[in-house]
């Protein structure tokens, strides 16, 4: 509750009329009582989705610390993505001294895809689908594949790797084939805006083997994972609702992300150092490209905190366990769940 | 509300050591805000604080709503009030609904995923839904805690022929006490022999140095209960001494039971009864042995002084 009047300065909101009566409502665990009434306000009827959460190009937002429209922030961000496509995977490496690796790891460990309770009375191994949102190169999409398919015994699990940029989703694609037969199968590609993924184009859409454009049907998905991309989006609200629209019921929302290292402060200042002076200039001088990287630092420096993140997801309908989010490294990456509930 | 007892003590003192008494459970000695505020109702209206105390608070509360309820998070469980139980707000709805599905599943699956996935399975969700409990398999290892110990004060009430308020009464000798503390200890064993064949893993889980913390502080709370629901109203040093035993007696019954092959656990109340009986009697020993060194002292001065020393 706390984090509230943040969020409300970080988006316009014409919601502040169910904001108080909840207050009024509330008791010690406000956040729960508000869960329950926002399902019912959110989905099964269109017309009270807050008009924050529409996508609308000439809408201003930021595009690091600059202020774009929305359209233009969509333009700007492919264009960073084109021209880091190659270099992308070599570059975090750099940047974070392999330490992504670890957060990655831990993100696809703490969600256990394809683990289903060995009971006697039902299917043991529950068929899953993933959707990876932003998941380009497939650094999350693999490992899932590899949790669910080798850790958990579960072929019945498919994962979705969707991302707007195709030369992010090309680089993936070549990086598959090295997977081994069975997980190349469970897996596709696909050419998305997270906004909306009614429509949808599948990567080569000339290839055999792929349905024409569908869509993502309302309720299809078991877990929606995006991983340092959800920063880039235009309109996070809408993408949100648009993740809780694809979700089954009891579905689960996962993002990793970079956050706020605030809490400390001696830490916090070295790193802001190493990513405002260093980053740009690793990727000046291995990529080649210094605007694109400048424009990464500056996107995650523009990234709401982990609480008003966190008031983001529930303001979706989600309901979070506990405090909604984990802190990664003190802070600098930051884990938020949630979790579509159950129709009532 | 508790009764006057016939202690003498002046007045105002009498009317803080009352109403902190009857608000915060046997003055937890950390000054929280919800301490300062029943202070100051009871000596603002003078006598009869003990029902003043119930109805002045809405009025405190208006005035300092919003501080207040972010106290009331902070330190929701550092007092006992007998008027304001604290909310059971350890889990969310959804939390609840799951780990208490999934908490059926432990004596077969113990407290693992698979029980939790099952959980979930039986409350209607996916296999996937449980990863958003922080913990994991922790979360159910806190709800039994948690559980167990909430359900205690009704356990306890009806063991001791449903006197309504159970806690901190005048009368009690420290004997009964303590006859108390075993009785009310022995109950919330005894809650945990549905999930005793699955309990030295998750005694193994809770030992785990990220979950430490949590379950340090689930057994000062546990101790903390068993002492309030015993009647100890203790205010000195002892307050922390007799929680820090209680805990510690508490933890080594809890591993001996998980051992424990005999009918009921007899060997278990066994093990029980001779701690506590070593805690009054180290007690014991220490109160003698100063007032030995004491006795032996003073005589040794005076022999000395008989000698013609001037001491």
């Amino acid at each position: 509750m706390v984090a509230r009047p943040a969020l409300r300065r970080a988006i316009p909101s014409s919601r502040t009329l169910l904001h108080a009566e909840s207050r009024i409502l509330r008791s010690s665990f406000s956040t729960t009582l508000q869960l329950q009434q926002k399902p019912n306000n959110n989905n099964n009827n269109n017309n009270s989705v807050p008009e924050y959460a529409i996508p609308d190009p000439a809408r201003p937002t930021h595009f690091g610390f600059e202020t774009v429209t929305e359209a233009e922030k969509r333009e700007r961000v492919a264009g960073v993505f084109t021209s880091v496509a190659e270099s992308y995977d070599r570059m975090n490496d750099l940047m974070s001294f392999g330490w992504h690796r670890v957060w990655k790891d831990h993100f696809v460990a703490s969600l256990n895809p394809g683990f289903s309770p060995l009971t006697s009375s039902s299917d043991p191994r529950a068929p899953q689908h993933i959707l990876d949102i932003a998941g380009g190169t497939g650094d999350i999409a693999f490992r899932m594949l590899h949790t669910a398919h080798i850790l958990n015994g579960n072929p019945d699990v498919r994962v979705t790797i969707s991302d707007i940029n195709p030369a992010m989703l090309s680089v993936g694609k070549q990086r598959s084939a090295s997977l081994p037969a069975s997980q190349q199968a469970a897996l596709s590609f696909l050419e998305a805006n997270a906004e909306d993924l009614t429509q949808t184009k599948p990567l080569g859409a000339n290839q055999v083997g792929y349905s024409p454009t569908t869509g993502v049907p309302d309720e299809s998905v078991d877990l929606y994972t995006v991983a340092f991309g959800i920063r880039n989006f235009s309109n996070i609200p809408a993408a949100l609702r648009e993740a809780y629209r694809v979700l089954k019921p009891g579905g689960v929302f996962a993002c990793l992300e970079f956050s706020k290292a605030d809490k400390h402060p001696l830490f916090n200042t070295i790193y802001k150092q190493w990513s405002f002076s260093a980053i740009p200039l690793i990727g000046q001088l291995v990529a080649g490209d210094r605007d694109s990287y400048q424009y990464l630092v500056e996107s995650i420096e523009r990234f709401p905190s982990q609480e008003d993140f966190r008031d983001m997801i529930v303001d979706a309908g989600f309901v979070v366990g506990g405090q909604g989010y984990e802190d990664l490294t003190g802070g600098v990456a930051a884990i938020h769940k949630g979790m579509k509930p159950r129709r009532k | 509300m508790m009764r006057p007892s016939s202690i003498s003590l002046r007045r105002p003192a009498r009317q803080i050591l009352f109403s902190s008494a009857s608000t915060i459970r046997a003055a937890a000695p950390v000054p929280t805000a919800a301490t300062h505020r029943s202070l100051s109702t009871s000596t603002s209206t003078g006598s009869g604080c003990t029902c003043a105390n119930g109805s002045r608070r809405p009025q405190v509360k208006q005035t300092q709503k919003l501080q207040q309820q972010q106290q009331q998070r902070q330190h929701r469980n550092a007092y006992h009030s007998y008027d304001h139980p604290s909310s059971s707000a350890a889990f969310t709805p959804v939390e609840e609904s799951i780990l208490s599905a999934a908490y059926q599943h432990v004596p077969s699956h113990g407290f693992t995923p698979s029980a939790l996935a099952a959980g979930a399975r039986d409350a209607g969700y996916l296999d996937i839904s449980p990863t958003i409990l922080p913990e994991g398999a922790f979360a159910l290892i806190r709800y039994h805690l948690v559980k167990q110990r909430e359900e205690l004060a009704a356990r306890v009430s009806e063991l001791f022929g449903g006197e309504g308020h159970v806690g901190a009464r005048p009368g009690l000798s420290e004997w009964e006490i303590r006859g108390r503390v075993e009785a009310v200890t022995w109950e919330r064993l005894s809650a945990n022999a549905q999930v005793i064949g699955r309990w030295q893993e998750a005694l193994a889980i809770m030992a785990q140095p990220s979950y430490v913390p949590l379950s340090l502080k689930e057994l000062a709370l546990l101790s903390d209960e068993i002492l309030f629901l015993a009647g100890d109203s203790s205010v000195d040093p002892s307050w922390y001494t007799k929680r820090a035993s209680l805990s510690t007696i508490y933890a080594a019954a809890e591993l001996f039971m998980t051992n424990d092959h005999s009918p009921e656990f007899m060997d278990t109340r066994a093990f029980l009864n001779r701690r506590l009986r070593e805690v009054n009697e180290v007690g014991g020993v220490f109160r003698n042995l100063r007032e030995w060194v004491g006795f032996t002292a003073t005589a040794g001065v005076n022999v000395l002084r008989s000698k013609g020393v001037k001491i």
